[in-house]
């Protein structure tokens, strides 16, 4: 397409990136878990990046040909909490993704789910009028013209639409219902949190996203949402600007109500779980303790800790936009890794808190052939087992 | 080069539950979302891709209301440089041969060597503007075009025919080429680059502006009209018979028999 070369109006998406510290030391490189699949160079990306923000006046141009590996990322954050100078690759990582957005160069799979987000409000591309369908035959409010809402259940793309994840949502709903907790949902009006869309480097469509969600929030009366998908979290708590709404995991909200005595289980599940900590979750936000308070909290668990815990997490590949992009020549996914090592481990139940990962991971189990060895599942579905 | 490319602004009806309104002709649009025609995405960024290759410009022209515009600044954020939409009351009910009548008349004054059109709509999908509106011109066409090179007052073209063939064929510049998906990549239009684009001017013509008479569009100016749009009745189950291959057969020729479809 257009010249290669960077034009003045796209360096200003990342001149404003303070990373003039970087001392090219590779430890994100080293550290990234897409870098030994398809070469994906943080490292280098910041040294060509720096030339631009550096005080060299001569130094060789930005040559976008060969960042085309910028989509293999999942902004697991490994970079960034590894940096030793506070540098964040990955958001050099975005900026260097807003300028391919913004020249149209984009992987084709990615232009529709971006094209869905805009038109349906989520990146299936199907119909708004579907999106309440987990919960057709459940007693769960909608919002309403003149009604404040107070909590808000914040269910997200995946576990409105896809069926495995829709056990979550209806996990989540089904729960808060027999706690006798008042929550609406905003059903077919919800739209995407655009934490991908974000990630992705479309920045006016998350503007979009942002202003359409939060007028609804005010519109409605919200002052505290709870969200399905450590993604939606990430993105409301994090990136929008809700100043008087509190905004948490389900995770935390539910360990709340456990160290409340509120929540309590009547049924036992005798199994060995283990705990993966999905990125948006964990490395993104440091909620740690949260989802392990839940599952030791239910009689019969066993909770033991994979070998990759807590911020050392392996990310299963589904953020930053590879639910909907392959790099071309990857041969397997993180997610198999992270299943390898669940079953080594000898658990019966390795525990997700992501419809992301939830998906990843079940189909790593797959492909892995280990379905008769262990089974994924969300907390929400072991804690609504055991109620 | 200057290029013209017809788009059509239409419903996104993959996901969608379609019901017929009450005139039994068409589907209720209200809940739709519409974007651009898809064969046609694919005929707009091969224009821009001439473009940027042999330099020159891109028009765009669509037929619609106001919310085709959309449409119309879609293909200005990716590389058109000026847009054109005509709309008039009296448009509701045209067919392909209406449709490319007005076509023509916004076309014959304007310069241009190559006009793009998409094979087909995904609407109604009759496959024939982008070939009346050569007809009327008096210019060459070549249709399903998947891949495309532009020579010395020539487009050599290849066409898609079934099952895998293809057809090199030399056409004479100006032409219209009608497009098949598939012959290239089209570009991503940034919703920032979406609205950089309101900033060029989409020109807007009604009926007078194209010296079309009412009676040469719509329903009186078609050569097809439709009768009825229905959801074909759901008929009881075929059969399926079991035995072995002579059983199975004596049975079909039984039941030919008894239908009076063998003698």
């Amino acid at each position: 397409m257009t010249a290669k070369i960077l034009e003045k109006e796209e360096l200003m998406l990342i001149k404003k990136l303070d990373f003039n510290v970087c001392l090219q030391c590779g430890r994100c490189t080293s550290s990234c878990p897409i870098f030994p699949k398809t070469g994906l160079n943080a490292r280098t990306l910041v040294r060509k990046s720096l030339y631009f923000v550096s005080p060299l006046t001569v130094h060789p141009p930005l040559d976008l040909s060969d960042v085309n590996k910028v989509w293999d990322c999942t902004t697991c954050n490994i970079c960034v909490v590894r940096c030793p100078r506070d540098v964040k690759p990955m958001d050099i990582v975005v900026g260097l993704r807003s300028i391919l957005i913004e020249r149209g160069e984009v992987p084709p799979t990615i232009i529709d789910a971006l094209e869905n987000i805009y038109k349906f409000g989520n990146p299936f591309g199907l119909s708004r009028s579907k999106r309440v369908e987990w919960a057709k035959d459940l007693n769960v409010k909608r919002v309403s013209e003149g009604n404040k809402a107070g909590l808000l259940y914040f269910v997200g793309c995946v576990p409105s639409y896809e069926s495995r994840a829709q056990e979550v949502a209806r996990s989540i709903a089904i729960t808060l219902n027999g706690l006798g907790i008042d929550f609406s949902i905003l059903g077919e009006k919800e739209n995407c949190c655009g934490n991908e869309v974000y990630s992705l480097g479309e920045k006016g469509l998350f503007e979009v996203l942002v202003e359409e969600n939060t007028k609804l929030f005010q519109q409605y009366g919200v002052n505290k949402i709870i969200t399905t998908s450590p993604h939606c979290f990430n993105a409301l708590k994090n990136r929008y600007k809700l100043n008087d709404i509190e905004v948490q995991h389900y995770t935390q909200f539910f360990a709340d109500l456990i160290d409340k005595n509120k929540l309590k289980f009547s049924k036992s599940i005798d199994k060995k779980i283990a705990f993966h900590d999905p990125c948006y979750l964990g490395r993104h936000n440091n909620v740690f303790d949260e989802p392990r308070r839940i599952l030791e909290n239910i009689p019969g668990v066993e909770l033991v800790e994979l070998r990759h815990s807590k911020s050392r997490s392996i990310c299963c590949e589904g953020g930053g936009g590879r639910m909907w992009y392959d790099p071309p020549g990857e041969e397997s996914r993180l997610a198999e890794d992270r299943v390898n090592e669940a079953v080594e481990l000898g658990v019966d139940i390795l525990a997700v808190a992501c419809p992301f990962c939830l998906l990843t991971l079940e189909d790593a189990l797959k492909k892995t052939g280990n379905e008769d060895k262990i089974q994924i599942k969300d907390v929400m579905e072991v804690v609504r087992e055991c109620l | 080069m200057e290029i013209i490319v017809c788009v059509k602004h239409v419903p996104e009806t993959a996901e969608a539950d379609l019901v017929i309104d009450e005139s039994r002709k068409r589907i209720k649009t209200e809940d739709l979302v519409f974007d651009i025609n898809e064969w046609d995405e694919y005929a707009l960024e091969e224009a821009v891709l001439l473009k940027e290759k042999y330099g020159g410009s891109v028009t765009v022209i669509t037929i619609g209301p106001e919310d085709a515009e959309d449409t119309l600044r879609k293909c200005l954020a990716k590389g058109a440089d000026k847009a054109i939409r005509v709309t008039d009351k009296a448009i509701e009910g045209s067919d392909g041969y209406a449709i490319a009548k007005i076509l023509y008349n916004v076309v014959k004054d304007l310069r241009f060597d190559l006009i793009l059109c998409g094979a087909q709509a995904s609407d109604d999908g009759y496959a024939v503007v982008g070939v009346m509106l050569a007809s009327l011109l008096g210019i060459p066409y070549a249709t399903m075009v998947r891949k495309m090179e532009i020579g010395d007052g020539v487009a050599k073209v290849t066409r898609e025919l079934e099952d895998g063939l293809e057809e090199i064929v030399e056409v004479k510049l100006p032409a219209v080429l009608t497009i098949q998906t598939g012959i290239n990549k089209p570009r991503y239009a940034s919703i920032m680059s979406i609205r950089r684009a309101r900033q060029k001017e989409i020109s807007v013509l009604d009926l007078k502006a194209v010296n079309l008479a009412e009676d040469e569009v719509g329903e009186k100016g078609s050569w097809v009209i439709v009768d009825e749009l229905f959801v074909p009745v759901r008929k009881k189950k075929g059969e399926i018979l079991s035995g072995d291959l002579d059983q199975v057969v004596s049975k079909i020729v039984e039941v030919m028999k008894e239908r009076g479809v063998l003698k």
